[in-house]
């Protein structure tokens, strides 16, 4: 067969200068060092090559005709750009070196599940990986990072790969930038306002869909944790947690996997997403549930666990736990947080046993005290939790005409949960028509486009918020002059009562246009 | 939503259930457009109407504008929140709503 694989790589050091005065003795030299090893994949190591000339670009365009699996590793600054130029860097893979960069001293500003970032300069950050062999993790970042911020979530792109001692490190511009965990710190009057863009930021990665294939499933790695517990948890149980899982339906929306405060990361004014190799698709309940580790979890046996992970203590862990969570969700109602955040614990300590014990917590007082609190609150929930999933408090549909049963079905289940007055529903159900509407018949004419639509209920006074965001061409339905309706038929103009009835009928209805979004938002007392 | 339409002589009863919506309020135009010519007497029975949005009202006032011209119109039958609507967007001053 004449397709056999020959699978030799073949190794050889190009140095100093190569032009016409050396070029035929280099030629000379590399085809020795090939001969016998047909088929063999050709590493040419660059790391000492200084300059080549035309006539050096010609005997490695001779060496690659004769073998096609070719690459230039090691390359300087000076060599790529003149392979980049001569076309070579699309003919064959070049790899460029890679910068040294020390990391002593740098202040750490960040530290996820892969890796450790520091401050190397004013506008630079470099996140060093744990994993000595991180090429392969650092490309991984890389693509699903760009891949976010096509789909508009707001992160930083790493522009260079380094060595750092025997690791790897990528570097990322990072302006000012300071993690929340610092704020949480250093300010903690801020925290509802962390809350704030914290959970804003959560929800525009959870209404991100993703193109089916391109990010890994939680749900399948979330199976295998499940899987893993067979071994620890009594098998009615253990049953009982895989069928909770199996039971969430395929997501295609993003999750970030790590989204804790180290993670989010405060740029000038703007909110940035890091440490995106995590990034996965899924229901939102796997990502509460590695929140909930991050911020309780990790130390609820061991307080001051989160001190050195997060820089501030386990009440304001808590705390921020419990807020960002109310805020998630759209309600101040303790019931229903309380029944999610059991939902999210059911996977949260399915995770953290699983870790520990995979790093040999079992063999340690510590640990077992570890395991045995989690086993033991892991078994309480699965005694009354028979679901995961859960209502979101918004929906991303298309802006078209025909989904306004969609809407107001959504906008209607939440008015369940509170004494709604048959006339007060049917003046929000004729707001939130008249919002929608306009926005399907307008905002993306003559294109398609969707819109969000958010639902918040608050108790005391109990009065419901409804937001509607789409990305259309800026427009303020309120801006139009309210129709005279003191006329008679004849002298009535058909259209414009819609706005109108609106405004009459809520509380407070207000446009702004902020972030590239129409934001309309509707309030009314119950 | 659903129409149910009675003819006698010159008088039609037009009874609407269901929700008068931007989705629904192009069915019932449709449905009216033929069917008035000749008509003196117009009754809509609002009865098993559960909800009307600014699409209905719409279709109401175009309906009104018509039969200003050859007879009268009427509402019966509108439940409390719709009557409501009816208030504040000053239908009750120019239509028949009992």
């Amino acid at each position: 067969m004449s397709n056999v694989m020959n699978s030799i790589a073949v190794s050889i050091t190009l140095s100093g200068r190569i032009d016409s005065n050396n070029a035929a003795e280099t030629e000379k030299g590399i085809l020795a060092q090939l001969e016998g090893h047909k088929n063999a994949a050709v590493i040419l190591d660059a790391s000492a090559l200084e300059y080549i000339s035309s006539a050096g670009l010609r005997v490695i365009l001779r060496v690659k005709k004769s073998y096609p699996d070719l690459t230039i590793k090691g390359v300087s600054p000076e060599v790529y750009e003149i392979l980049d130029m001569t076309g070579f860097t699309e003919m064959m893979t070049v790899e460029k070196a890679y910068r040294v960069v020390s990391v002593e001293g740098c202040e750490e500003i960040g530290r996820g599940a892969n890796g450790t970032i520091y401050r190397i300069d004013q506008d630079n950050v470099v996140k060093v990986y744990n994993n000595a062999d991180a090429l392969e993790d650092i490309q991984h970042e890389r693509e699903v990072a760009k891949l976010a911020l096509i789909l508009g979530i707001p992160t930083a792109i790493s522009y260079d790969v380094v060595r750092v001692g025997e690791s790897y490190g990528s570097v990322f511009e990072l302006l000012n930038a300071k993690a929340f965990s610092n704020i949480l710190a250093k300010e903690p009057e801020k925290m509802d306002w962390c809350v704030q863009e914290y959970v804003e930021l959560l929800k525009k990665i959870h209404s991100t869909l993703v193109p089916a294939g391109k990010l890994p499933d939680m749900k399948e790695t979330a199976l295998s944790w499940a899987a893993f517990m067979q071994d620890y948890l009594p098998e009615e149980a253990s049953r009982k947690l895989l069928a909770l899982v199996q039971a969430v339906p395929h997501d295609d929306h993003m999750i970030h996997g790590d989204y804790h405060t180290k993670n989010v990361m405060l740029q000038n004014d703007e909110v940035l997403l890091i440490d995106m190799d995590t990034l996965a698709v899924g229901h939102p309940v796997f990502e509460l549930a590695s929140m909930y580790n991050s911020f309780v979890g990790y130390s609820e046996v061991y307080h001051d666990t989160i001190l050195g992970f997060q820089g501030f203590d386990y009440e304001t862990g808590r705390a921020f736990w419990r807020k960002s969570l109310s805020a998630y969700l759209g309600t101040s109602n303790e019931k229903k947080i309380q029944e999610v955040a059991d939902k999210a614990r059911v996977i949260g300590y399915t995770r953290m046993i699983r870790r520990s014990i995979r790093r040999k917590g079992l063999e340690t007082a510590e640990g077992r005290a570890e395991i045995e609190y989690w086993k033991s609150e892991l078994l309480a929930l699965l005694e009354h939790v028979d679901t995961l999933l859960f209502s979101r408090n918004e929906i991303e549909v298309e802006a078209d005409i025909q989904n306004l049963p969609e809407v107001q079905a959504f906008v209607e289940t939440h008015l369940e949960n509170v004494e709604c007055p048959p006339k007060a529903q049917m003046q929000i159900g004729l707001a939130v028509e008249e919002i929608f509407v306009n926005i399907a018949n307008y905002a993306y004419t003559p294109g398609r486009g969707n819109a969000i639509i958010r639902v918040e209920v608050s108790e005391e006074p109990v009065a419901v918020t409804i937001t509607f965001l789409d990305h259309g061409i800026p427009y303020d339905p309120l801006a139009k002059t309210d129709p005279d309706v003191s006329l008679s038929a004849q002298e009535r103009d058909i259209g414009g009562l819609g706005i109108f009835l609106a405004k009459k009928t809520m509380d407070d209805i207000s446009y702004e246009y902020k972030n590239g979004q129409n934001i309309l938002t509707l309030k009314k007392q119950l | 939503m659903n129409i149910e339409r009675v003819v006698n002589g010159t008088a039609l009863t037009v009874a609407v259930s269901g929700r008068l919506d931007t989705v629904t309020a192009p069915e019932l135009e449709t449905s009216l457009g033929d069917s008035l010519k000749g008509i003196t007497d117009l009754t809509f029975d609002f009865a098993e109407l559960e909800y009307i949005s600014s699409a209905g009202l719409r279709v109401l006032l175009s309906t009104q504008k018509i039969m200003n011209s050859q007879g009268s119109m009427k509402i019966i039958h509108a439940n409390e929140a719709i009557k409501d609507i009816f208030e504040v967007t000053g239908f009750v001053d120019i239509m028949t709503i009992e």
